[in-house]
């Protein structure tokens, strides 16, 4: 009787105490609140994109938090996912014309809060965060002929979680870098346009198109603040004030094979990528290579890692290299996980098509 | 005596008969599709009183509550592919009055342009009966059939009004006459028109998109038989469709448009054993999206001449023939202008009635294709009756054959994605089976059915997803299973009752490692095929009152090579009332049909919700003319 009641004892305190940690502790609740996320873009026809979930520590992942936290999955390929603070945005592409959107989701419980569709969000490509609780959506309008003449970006004010205002970009508006007020607009290769629009984003008008050799792909902001541009077959360097080009690298002198993939190293230093292309019998080749930002040449002799993958990033907070793997469209990728110096830690099976992580 | 023996081991009607609705034609055509030489594989009929409940229906509504062919379906009105014993699309053929109308682009058909009001008769021969059918008899084949009238005149108008503002249309005549002393002549013409306008109350289901879709149907046919008195036949056979779908029609810059066109055509000509036959099909798909002015654009002409003889001993009969077939193509994704090819085909069928007990059939195929000559496809089936008596029977059934599917059109010459060194793919199909059938009191009758299967199909085309979806001989798939038939029967003064229950287990997966990852894949069920299905059918009739209870259940569906994702299974169930007004010339038919009566949610293969419950009402008129004097 005793031990049962110093049980009972210690069990209310604990209960105490775990009710006033909860008072006191104004920390996130949810099911989600540190780990990696998983953008699996699915099967465009079978409309099945998902966001896998794992914590650090894990090696089994929770294929489709979305369909969890909501008992209704996405319903389209996912082409993107952010997130800041309790907000994440998730991009929705359905097959289908007019069921395209933007979720907006807690981020930590990832129940949905707003939902943003058609005629405001078509053919939606990436998302950035930018000032003043807005967010940039990269979309290429209904695009129906697949001419890439209808893109524009979507300007996403998150206290309303309305889009207040297009802003038109022709050639298929694709990747997007927010930079201290700008926002670097790359474009679709298959979009065929040369141009990086530069759009204020205190006015969220185009303050500028910068001109390049081939499509550019606005890589991101390294650590010594200069932006890196994927230009065809170079890496170049820019100064984000000036829009001088400090630095040219060529990333092997095969124009038959594209780079893509980019990735930062936790400290910006490095920029990771894939380097590939497609043989006669369609087989996708490739390999991952790396170079420093202060470095005079690219090495595309010895590959950082002898593999090809779907999507690449690097977890700030441990530094490891997560790399997609998309065996087909038919069945669930991989991420797959690597130590700085290139060696495989473990791979984790996702969703279909794993082409993008988020890390929180 | 015999002949009714042999009627009965041609035609397993037990299966799904009813009795009072077959009919009993006194003309007797020589049959389109030669299933005599089938013994030993299982033929399905599905009588009459089923078609003409579904007569306002897709064959895909008739088949997937009658048999356990499960559908890949896009929507309501579109794309729906079938999977038959746990084969894909391409392993179903369809033969219209005997010639396979499988476009020969896509090398399937898409059920969703099949009204049941394009056909009169229809039989399900289950399992691979390519040394018979062909190519593209893997799973199994889809007979449909033209079937003379011995009426004067019959007028037949049917209209139906169904939720979601859509609408059917249909009108028939059917008519004979004697033209001489020698030619009797009979004929049909027959159009129909189906509006579905899909106008869903509900814009989604379970937060589930109702993808908002369309679709116009209209077909016209025309069958016309000449019968001499000197053993001379000539029939000639004309079927047009059209089918208009669009999805997201509101949608002016995302609509999209698929028209499917089929002009088809047939000329027989018999006498005595020897019969010709010439057919022209042309197979048009048009599609396009947002901006209509400019279609996709894809002709395909598929000209066909046959000959076959038949020889007559006696207790072995024969039959010899050749078919050739001229294939032209313009389509808009071939890299190739207009493309012409020959195809040919040699076969030799043969059926012996070994004793009163036993038949065996031995069949032998050669086709020939430019480059793709398929595998030889011989094939051997034994019947053999257990039981044996005037009320009852117990038969037990065996065939083992070969199955061969020549690649498709779009496999071979689809720009990029096509491979012109494709090889035909190769199967062999095995299966034992036992057919009960007993007459168990004066007012009770039951049958049943029992088959087991084994299909390996090798060089199974697979348009390769992590090579750009270019096609590939790559799988090789094993497709097993035991389907389950069993059906009850009672009639007693004005009063009739039925019921068939049916399951199936069908379990098909890849074999064959073919890169790193496909260790995921080995043994894993194919995408869309469910494990179990099942459906119950049963009704009550009084006098010319019939309520009919249907229900089909499907277990979940993998949607991923992996079985990573699924579908989850479903159920549904229909109710049908009817009732019908007889006077001397008029009919007048009453339906009331709820359909998916317990509202069940699932979903389509788009991950798109399907409709909840619906209801529909039709009426058919038709006038007979008086009886004349036989």
């Amino acid at each position: 009787m005793k031990k049962q009641l110093s049980r009972l004892a210690a069990f209310t305190a604990l209960s105490f105490f775990a009710w006033s940690c909860n008072q006191s502790d104004p920390a996130p609740k949810g099911d989600y609140i540190q780990g990696v996320f998983v953008v699996n873009e699915g099967n465009f026809s079978q409309n099945n994109g998902a966001i896998s979930f794992f914590t650090r520590e894990q090696t089994t992942a929770q294929t489709d938090i979305y369909a969890a936290a909501n008992g209704t999955a996405l319903k389209g390929g996912v082409q993107g996912y952010v997130a800041a603070g309790d907000i994440g945005i998730l991009l929705v592409d359905n097959s289908a014309a007019g069921l395209d959107k933007v979720e907006i989701v807690n981020s930590n419980t990832f129940k949905t809060t707003a939902s943003i569709g058609t005629p405001d969000i078509e053919n939606p490509r990436e998302v950035v965060f930018g000032p003043n609780n807005k967010a940039y959506v990269s979309c290429w309008g209904t695009n129906a002929d697949y001419s890439y003449k209808t893109g524009y970006i979507a300007v996403i004010d998150l206290i309303s979680n309305k889009v207040i205002k297009k802003i038109d970009i022709a050639s298929g508006p694709e990747n997007l870098v927010f930079n201290n007020g700008k926002l670097f607009v790359g474009t679709y290769s298959f979009g065929g346009g040369k141009t990086l629009t530069v759009i204020n984003t205190s006015t969220d008008a185009v303050d500028k198109s910068l001109t390049f050799t081939s499509v550019p792909t606005p890589i991101g902001i390294d650590a010594n603040g200069k932006l890196w541009v994927n230009d065809g077959i170079q890496a170049i360097k820019i100064n984000p004030d000036t829009y001088v080009s400090e630095a040219a690298l060529t990333m092997g002198a095969d124009a038959t094979k594209s780079a893509r993939n980019f990735a930062f190293s936790a400290d910006r230093k490095t920029i990771f990528f894939v380097l590939s292309y497609d043989d006669a019998n369609y087989v996708s080749h490739g390999e991952t290579y790396k170079f420093g930002v202060n470095d005079a040449q690219i090495n595309v002799t010895t590959p950082f890692i002898k593999r090809l993958f779907s999507g690449l990033a690097v977890d700030p907070s441990q530094g490891l290299l997560y790399a997609g793997v998309t065996p087909s469209y038919a069945q669930a990728g991989y991420a797959v996980r690597y130590r700085a110096d290139g060696t495989l830690v473990d791979s984790v099976k996702v969703n279909v098509a794993p082409t993008g992580f988020f890390f929180k | 005596m015999v002949l009714t023996i042999v009627s009965c081991i041609f035609f397993p009607k037990i299966l799904v008969a009813q009795q009072d609705s077959i009919r009993l034609d006194l003309v007797i055509v020589r049959g389109f599709v030669p299933e005599k030489f089938m013994s030993g594989l299982k033929i399905q009929k599905i009588d009459s009183a089923t078609l003409n409940q579904f007569r306002f229906q897709n064959i895909s509504d008739l088949l997937s509550l009658n048999t356990p062919i499960a559908f890949k379906n896009y929507g309501p009105g579109q794309l729906n592919t079938a999977s038959f014993r746990g084969t894909s699309a391409n392993h179903t053929a369809v033969l219209w009055n005997g010639l396979n109308i499988n476009s020969p682009i896509l090398g399937q058909t898409d059920f969703s342009t099949i009204p049941v009001a394009g056909f009169d008769e229809l039989s399900v021969q289950y399992g691979s009966a390519a040394s018979i059918v062909g190519s593209d008899a893997v799973g199994g084949s889809i007979l449909l059939g033209s079937v003379p009238t011995k009426q004067t005149l019959n007028v037949m108008f049917g209209r139906q009004q169904e939720s979601f503002h859509n609408y059917q249309t249909q009108f028939t005549a059917r008519y004979a006459s004697s033209l001489s002393d020698k030619w009797n002549f009979s004929g049909k013409t027959s159009v129909y028109d189906g509006q579905m306008n899909n106008d869903f109350p509900y814009a989604e289901r379970k937060q589930y998109t109702m993808l908002p879709s369309n679709s116009f149907q209209r077909g016209l046919v025309q069958d016309l038989f000449f019968n001499s008195k000197n053993d001379h036949q000539i029939s000639a056979h004309v079927w047009l469709t059209r089918n208009r779908l669009t999805l997201t029609p509101d949608d002016k810059a995302g609509r999209e448009l698929t028209l499917t066109e089929a002009y088809r055509t047939m000329l027989r000509y018999n006498y005595k054993l020897l019969t010709f036959r010439t057919s022209w099909v042309r197979d048009i798909i048009d599609y396009a999206r947002g901006d209509y002015s400019q279609l996709d654009h894809a002709v395909t002409d598929k000209f066909s001449n046959r000959v076959e003889r038949d020889f007559e001993f006696k207790h072995l009969q024969i039959k010899a023939g050749g078919e050739i077939t001229h294939y032209r193509a313009q389509v808009a994704g071939y890299d190739a202008g207009l493309l012409t090819e020959n195809r040919g085909d040699l076969f030799l069928l043969s059926r012996l009635q070994a004793t009163s007990r036993l038949v065996i059939s031995a069949n032998l195929r050669q086709a020939f294709v430019t480059g793709y000559n398929p595998p030889f496809t011989p094939s051997l089936g034994v019947e053999y009756f257990l039981i044996q008596k005037s009320d009852q029977f117990l038969k037990l059934k065996g065939s083992y054959g070969r199955s061969y599917r020549v690649p498709t059109l779009n496999e071979r010459y689809w720009k990029e994605m096509g491979n012109p060194d494709i090889r035909p793919e190769s199967g062999w199909n095995k299966e034992i089976g036992l057919e009960q059938s007993a007459v168990l009191t004066n007012n009770h009758s039951i049958s049943a059915s029992l088959t087991a299967y084994h299909n390996r199909v090798k060089d199974w085309t697979y348009w390769n997803p992590s090579k750009a979806y270019h096609v590939e001989n790559l799988q090789q798939v094993l497709a097993r299973g035991v389907e389950v038939q069993s059906g009850w029967k009672y009639q007693i003064a004005a009063w009739k009752a039925g019921a068939n229950v049916s399951y199936a287990l069908s379990k098909s997966s890849q074999e064959k490692a073919y890169d790193a990852y496909s260790a995921d894949i080995i043994g894993k069920q194919l995408v869309f095929v469910p494990i179990h299905s099942g459906n119950v059918n049963a009704f009550v009739q009084y006098k010319n009152a019939r309520l009919t209870g249907q229900v089909q259940t499907i277990s979940k569906r993998y949607s991923t090579f992996d079985n990573s994702q699924f579908l989850d299974g479903y159920t549904l169930s229909n109710l049908l009332a009817e009732y019908t007004f007889v006077s001397s010339i008029i009919k007048m038919r009453f339906q009331g049909q709820i359909n998916n009566l317990a509202n069940t949610f699932y979903l389509n293969v788009r991950n798109n919700a399907m409709p909840g419950r619906s209801f529909a009402l039709s009426l058919i008129l038709s006038y007979n003319s008086p009886p004349t004097a036989e």
